[in-house]
């Protein structure tokens, strides 16, 4: 008895006919709506948690100055974690962003009050370090093929080295209020400049990453770097591109944070890299799950302050932003691990 | 022995020996490494599978290292070996007894232990060097050593009434020169008691080193035989099986005209880069060009390197008119170029299984639907319509995530995108690896449709059937180079078959005589 060459072979054998299609299609209904519940999962609660706390306390929670306050102060750590997006999109990591914001406080800080530099021409060459820090790092990470968790580590350890250096081991004060009116006191409808800015950015790379072909580009590098390089895709480029423009917005981020507080305080920069991964993180399980995402960041990191801000306003002590930040980030990657699992 | 596994295997039925060195060979997909890979437990065969030992009925599947208790040993393919690791560590691995031990490893006595190992199989390698430093002969001795080793310690167990050694092909990735060594080490391990059954391709390494040779075809046994007794013809004839007939469809051209009518859409010049050395190809727009080749031919590195995947050392491509100098090429030119490839590793290298259908699909085109820099998504969604209609992508929904659907439709969406750049020139490796019945056919299908609309097409496969059904002409190449080249009524299996066999066994023994090689 001769089998035929098709049974021989168990790949070659024919898969369920295509009658399995029906009711696979209702499978897949019933996916989409576990596609939508798990989109507005973090809305949903955000919302669930802004009515209690409302609830619980009208008069210092549901204020306006409030909003205003949270949407103003978390600015800093809003576009941070859009710099921590850049080489998320690509497949990469980036753990020196930190570092980056606050060496180009510290560099515009020290230019403005020790040179007597104008803030602008100093915010501009800060910018410019914050760029040449995203270089070093696509150059070590991707041009010489190296371990992005190791080098950027490595290069964070550097980074603060510089920070303590350049700061001489102390706050910088006396930054040009110039500086601290365009991001922290000039306000649109009650709610300082740097948030918008934040806005402005995350709806940018929003539209490019979602609407432009690069964007699909560089998601295909994020998600299969194999076959976008079999694709023609140039896959070292774009994620290059990824570790200059995370350092480029950790940059801006860093003109944000002397903005915000007037001064620069070389330690003050270093507890930001985390709430900004959780924010990373757990954006890529809402709006478009599986995916890291600019809305979802945006989001993330605005829930994330208003639940802090919320749990001491009931009385919590300081402790419970790590707690909360903490959770978040390892709830964030077991959620999205079983995002993919299921698919 | 005796095996009844339904399917793969059809009451696989032969003996082997004490002190004997068996050749197990065949074609690809014969059976063969099914078989071991049943014996290995790696493989859980369909419910209904028997397997017998000297006699003795054993219930399958095999749990991962049964193999050990039943006598068996295998060294594979890719040796096994953790290649960073010291040849000491390797093979203290494998010892059971090392690693429930609770004492101290005393890497002294542990490094002289395996230092007279090594010198009791008369393998002279440095013990304390990682596997990676070995030359690949040195690795192979050392994976087969292990392999002897495991089974020299259930012999004086007693535990056992058999002793086996399975070498799956392990001569492919070694020089002629030092295929010898592994020989002398495996009739080393045959006169310590074991028994050897030695799975190649290479008949004159078969020959040289096994007493008897038994040919698995389709997954029965189709023949058995000593070597003395049997020439090079009987042996090929029992591995390719009698003319078999038309078997299913066919996807050649029709007009049967010869191809030297039709333009010319590429030309390779003395291409070399890994095992593949001076390479010339003309290809013709209309053309369906086969490349048949064993595992380690060469064959499976064309496309890659005509497309700028894999580095090559040498050599220029010419497609419409456009000449690239290869070494320097990269995919990004050659898509440029309108050159597409299909790879065999769908998981890895062809498919975004995270990424919807259309995104995967219209990845290499999304920038032809854009205005002011966005994309079109509605234009391009209606163009996925029309794709996944064409190619009759199940479900007809270009947002489900591709690596959700089967094999046969991830292999479509593969295609239709990379037809969506209009290649002159398609590069195929084992297009239908995978692949479902049905789904093979429609691939067949589009192929051939546009490559009588003047697309130029390269097919690299090792299911020779496949060739025969679709190819326009078949090129065969052994050791490296392209050895000769089928057309017209002399493209079948069996002609592809023996032909592959042929000229794979003479570049063999043409190297062996070269002085020094």
């Amino acid at each position: 008895m001769s089998s035929t060459k098709a049974a021989v072979t168990p790949a070659k054998t024919p898969t369920p006919s295509p009658k399995g299609s029906g009711p696979r299609m209702a499978q897949q209904d019933e996916r989409s709506f576990g596609i939508i519940a798990e989109r507005l999962a973090l809305p949903v609660v955000f919302v669930a948690i802004i009515v209690v706390f409302s609830v619980l306390r009208p008069e210092q929670f549901a204020s306006w100055s409030n909003v205003s306050n949270i949407l103003g102060s978390q600015a800093v750590l809003f576009v941070l974690a859009l710099a921590a997006l850049m080489p998320s999109i690509t497949g990469d990591f980036d753990l020196s962003l930190g570092g980056v914001m606050g060496l180009t406080a510290v560099v515009v800080g020290n230019l403005n009050t020790q040179s007597g530099m104008n803030i602008w021409l100093a915010a501009l060459i800060g910018v410019a370090v914050a760029l040449l820090a995203g270089i070093v790092n696509g150059f070590f990470v991707v041009t010489c093929d190296t371990n992005p968790l190791i080098t950027t580590l490595g290069m964070g350890t550097v980074l603060t080295g510089l920070i303590y250096y350049v700061a001489g081991s102390k706050t910088i004060v006396g930054i040009d209020p110039e500086l601290t009116r365009w991001t922290f006191t000039a306000k649109l409808f009650d709610v300082p400049f740097e948030f918008w800015y934040g806005v402005i950015l995350m709806m940018v790379i929003w539209w490019v990453t979602s609407y432009h072909p690069l964007g699909l580009r560089a998601l295909f590098v994020g998600q299969s770097r194999d076959v976008a390089r079999l694709s023609g895709i140039r896959v070292s480029r774009i994620r290059f591109g990824g570790y200059v423009l995370g350092g480029f917005i950790a940059g801006i981020a860093g003109l944000l944070f002397l903005g915000t507080t007037g001064s620069a305080d070389p330690t003050a920069s270093g507890p930001y890299l985390l709430p900004a991964y959780a924010a990373v993180f757990l954006g890529a399980t809402s709006i478009k799950p599986g995916r890291f995402n600019a809305l979802g960041t945006g989001l993330a990191v605005y829930f994330l302050a208003t639940g802090t801000t919320g749990l001491q306003i009931l009385g919590a002590q300081n402790y419970v932003q790590q707690l909360f930040y903490g959770a978040a980030l390892v709830l964030a990657v077991v959620l999205s691990r079983q995002i993919r699992r299921n698919r | 022995m005796r095996f009844g596994l339904f399917h793969a295997l059809d009451d696989v039925d032969f003996t082997v020996h004490p002190g004997e060195i068996v050749a197990l060979l065949g074609e690809n997909g014969c059976g063969k490494s099914t078989l071991v890979k049943v014996l290995a437990g790696v493989n859980v065969p369909e419910p209904g599978g028997t397997l017998r030992l000297s006699g003795e009925e054993i219930s399958l599947p095999l749990a991962p290292g049964q193999f050990r208790e039943l006598g068996l040993s295998f060294v594979h393919q890719d040796l096994g070996l953790a290649r960073t690791l010291t040849v000491v560590e390797n093979l203290m691995i494998a010892d059971a007894d090392a690693s429930s031990d609770r004492r101290m490893i005393s890497w002294r006595k542990e490094t002289a232990r395996v230092r007279t190992v090594l010198q009791g199989y008369g393998v002279d390698v440095d013990p304390l060097l990682p596997i990676n430093e070995l030359p690949p002969v040195g690795q192979a001795l050392v994976a087969i050593v292990r392999a002897a080793e495991d089974l020299r310690r259930y012999r004086e167990s007693g535990r056992v009434r058999q002793s086996i050694l399975f070498l799956d092909e392990p001569t492919v990735f070694l020089p002629e020169s030092e295929v010898e060594f592994l020989f002398e080490l495996v009739r080393t391990i045959v006169r310590d008691g074991a028994s050897v059954v030695f799975i190649s391709h290479d008949l004159d390494a078969v020959r040289r080193l096994c007493d008897r040779a038994v040919v698995l075809h389709d997954g029965v046994l189709a023949g058995e035989a000593r070597l003395d007794e049997v020439t090079d013809e009987q042996l090929i004839e029992m591995i390719v099986g009698k003319a078999t007939g038309l078997v299913g469809a066919t996807y050649r051209r029709e007009d049967g005209a010869s191809s030297a009518d039709l333009p010319v859409v590429a030309e390779v010049h003395g291409l070399s880069g890994g095992r593949v050395e001076e390479a010339d190809l003309v290809l013709h727009g209309g053309e369906i060009v086969g490349v048949a080749g064993l595992l380690g031919s060469g064959a499976e590195e064309l496309p890659y390197l005509c497309f700028g995947a894999h580095r090559s050392t040498a050599g220029t491509m010419t497609v419409d008119g456009r000449t690239l100098k290869l070494p320097r090429l990269t995919a990004g030119e050659a898509v440029q170029s309108r050159i597409a490839l299909v790879p065999a590793d769908r998981r890895r290298d062809g498919i975004a299984a995270s990424l919807s259908v259309g995104e995967n699909a219209t990845i290499l085109v999304n920038d032809k639907y854009t205005r002011m820099g966005g994309v079109q998504f509605k234009k391009l969604r209606r163009r996925m319509g029309e794709l996944l209609e064409k190619y009759d992508v199940r479900p007809r929904s270009s947002s489900a995530l591709l690596g959700r659907l089967s094999g046969g439709n991830q292999q479509k969406v593969v295609l239709a995108k990379w037809m969506e750049i209009e290649p002159h020139l398609l590069l195929l490796h084992e297009p239908t690896q995978g692949v479902d019945v049905a789904a093979r056919a429609s691939i067949y299908r589009h192929v051939r449709a546009a490559t009588d609309d003047g697309m130029a097409t390269l097919w690299v496969s090792s299911d020779f059937e496949e060739l025969a059904a679709v190819c326009d002409r078949v090129l065969v190449m052994a050791d490296g180079r392209l050895r000769t080249e089928l057309s017209g009524d002399e493209v079948t299996e069996d002609r592809i078959s023996t032909a592959v066999y042929q000229y794979s066994t003479n570049a063999a023994s043409v190297l062996a005589e070269v002085p020094g090689a």
